[in-house]
């Protein structure tokens, strides 16, 4: 978190992009874009365009990874080298992107029901083709897509989002320049049914009250996420699948 | 109207032990994204291979081994098949149907009735859609094989042979609509009208009758596939078997 007195919210209560405290940006999410992979989906979330392919279940290598009673869930994030304009992540392996791939592991090993597969590797996939805050909800988003694209037996879907507080407000899905000089930021992940959290992170400080707010924030706007990942999930099986993606351009409010 | 259900999508208000889901002992849920009918049959839309025992499967020689072969079929587990099952050796990348004589916990596989397939190509769908490739009573894939006048044998696990004595490309092309479309209705229909503008020749799916001649006039393919037919399809196929299977 960078300084916190930065100014981010005008005065007639907007955020600095215009949208309202609790609105998303606008989402288009399409499954089966990639042709040889086994489930794939692009979600391009406001300037974040982020692609995830899902391969497997498929033999683990290396061997020692493989268990005899389940298979293994291996996310692995990654950005992409021309995914962003500053130092907001870099591209190659780095302490970020590892944290990212584990924490995207865990949410999933959570859903998929592994015990189906035992001694094989679930491969997720996902790439930052371009970034600006709140990659990892966008990441989650695409890659519970691509899972159930490929066939995955799955318990639920993921829906991932993000609050954070800026000025003393709390508010819904941050961008980057929200994130970078906000107060905080909080990603979560939902199962879509139970409404269970798979992922939580807190980077800077809320109080007590301030989490439980965000939390009911982000369950109604994951709620909105899980509806528009059904519609693309519905979408692959139209006739006319191979339409062109567009993004809706409306903002989503919650 | 069937509809698609995602995972996580309540499919019964009651706990149920049906293929394809779970239950929390309150409701039961999908578990991959399915077709759900009015009758509450949910029929899976993707998925992988899950070998099971008796199933017949198409694979290649992936490595010859001391003793035995390795074969590729198409699953995540490699499968082993003894010399002992055959006289004739077999070649690496040699199509072969075979079938899973044994399958323990940790899929170790054992393969048996072998029969080597020459002359043809392999191609392979999603291994859900075999039921809708094959149809009621075999009357689809009969269908492109007497259009195309190829022979034709479906594995369980996805892979389709063509042989190559007749017009394979057509086959395929017909093998790939139905697997993108086997989701909607009045497939059958829609495939034998495709089938008989390509070829020039009026190409009617088989009636339940004149199915059984055609059967035994098709070639040396179609035995194998009269057992596919008549056998009981992935939406009804219980889940608990392979359990039954391992305590014996």
């Amino acid at each position: 978190m960078g300084s916190s007195n930065k100014k981010l919210i005008r005065d007639d209560g907007k955020r600095m992009d215009g949208r309202e405290l609790d609105e998303l940006r606008p989402i288009a999410i399409k499954a089966r874009v990639l042709n040889n992979a086994d489930g794939s989906a692009l979600v391009v979330w406001g300037n974040n365009k982020i692609i995830a392919g899902v391969y497997g279940p498929r033999e683990c290598i290396p061997r020692h990874d493989q268990s005899l009673y389940r298979a293994r869930v291996r996310a692995r994030y990654n950005m992409a080298p021309f995914c962003s304009l500053e130092e907001h992540g870099r591209s190659g392996p780095s302490r970020r992107s590892q944290e990212l791939s584990k924490v995207i592991s865990e949410a999933f090993e959570n859903v998929v029901i592994a015990e189906t597969f035992p001694k094989t590797a679930i491969d997720i996939y996902i790439d930052v083709l371009q970034s600006d805050g709140g990659t990892r909800c966008a990441a989650l988003t695409a890659a519970a897509v691509a899972l159930a694209d490929a066939g995955i037996p799955c318990k639920d879907m993921v829906a991932a989002v993000a609050v954070g507080k800026l000025n003393g407000q709390i508010v819904l899905d941050l961008s980057k320049d929200e994130d970078n000089f906000g107060q905080s930021d909080n990603p979560m992940a939902f199962s879509a049914r139970t409404g269970e959290i798979l992922l939580f992170q807190m980077d800077g400080l809320l109080t007590k009250e301030e989490v439980a707010h965000g939390i009911e924030m982000a369950k109604i706007a994951s709620a909105k996420i899980h509806e528009l990942q059904v519609e693309a999930l519905k979408g692959a099986y139209d006739s006319e699948h191979k339409t062109k993606l567009e993004l809706n351009i409306e903002p989503q409010k919650i | 109207m069937a509809k698609i259900v995602v995972p996580g999508v309540e499919v019964a208000q009651k706990p149920l032990r049906m293929a394809y889901t779970y239950t929390d002992g309150e409701g039961t849920f999908a578990t991959v994204i399915s077709l759900l009918s009015e009758e509450g049959k949910l029929i899976p839309l993707e998925g992988p291979y899950e070998p099971l025992q008796d199933d017949y499967v198409i694979g290649f020689v992936a490595e010859v081994r001391f003793g035995g072969y390795d074969i590729d079929i198409a699953s995540p587990y490699r499968a082993f098949l003894s010399s002992r099952e055959m006289r004739t050796k077999l070649s690496l990348g040699e199509i072969v149907m075979v079938r899973i004589n044994k399958i323990d916990e940790v899929r170790s596989m054992e393969l048996g009735d072998v029969r080597s397939l020459k002359d043809g190509i392999l191609h392979k769908i999603s291994p859900v859609k075999v039921p809708r490739l094959i149809g009621k009573k075999n009357s689809m894939i009969n269908m492109i094989a007497q259009a195309s006048g190829c022979r034709m044998l479906v594995g369980r696990n996805g892979l389709v042979f063509i042989s190559s004595d007749g017009n394979y490309n057509l086959a395929v092309q017909a093998i790939s609509m139905i697997e993108a479309l086997a989701h909607t209705q009045g497939l059958t229909d829609r495939v034998s009208h495709f089938l008989s503008e390509k070829t020039g020749k009026s190409i009617v799916p088989p009636s339940a009758d004149s199915n059984m001649n055609q059967a035994q006039t098709n070639g040396e393919g179609q035995g194998q596939q009269e057992q596919y037919g008549q056998r009981e399809y992935s939406n009804s196929r219980p889940q608990y078997r392979r359990h039954n299977n391992y305590q014996r």
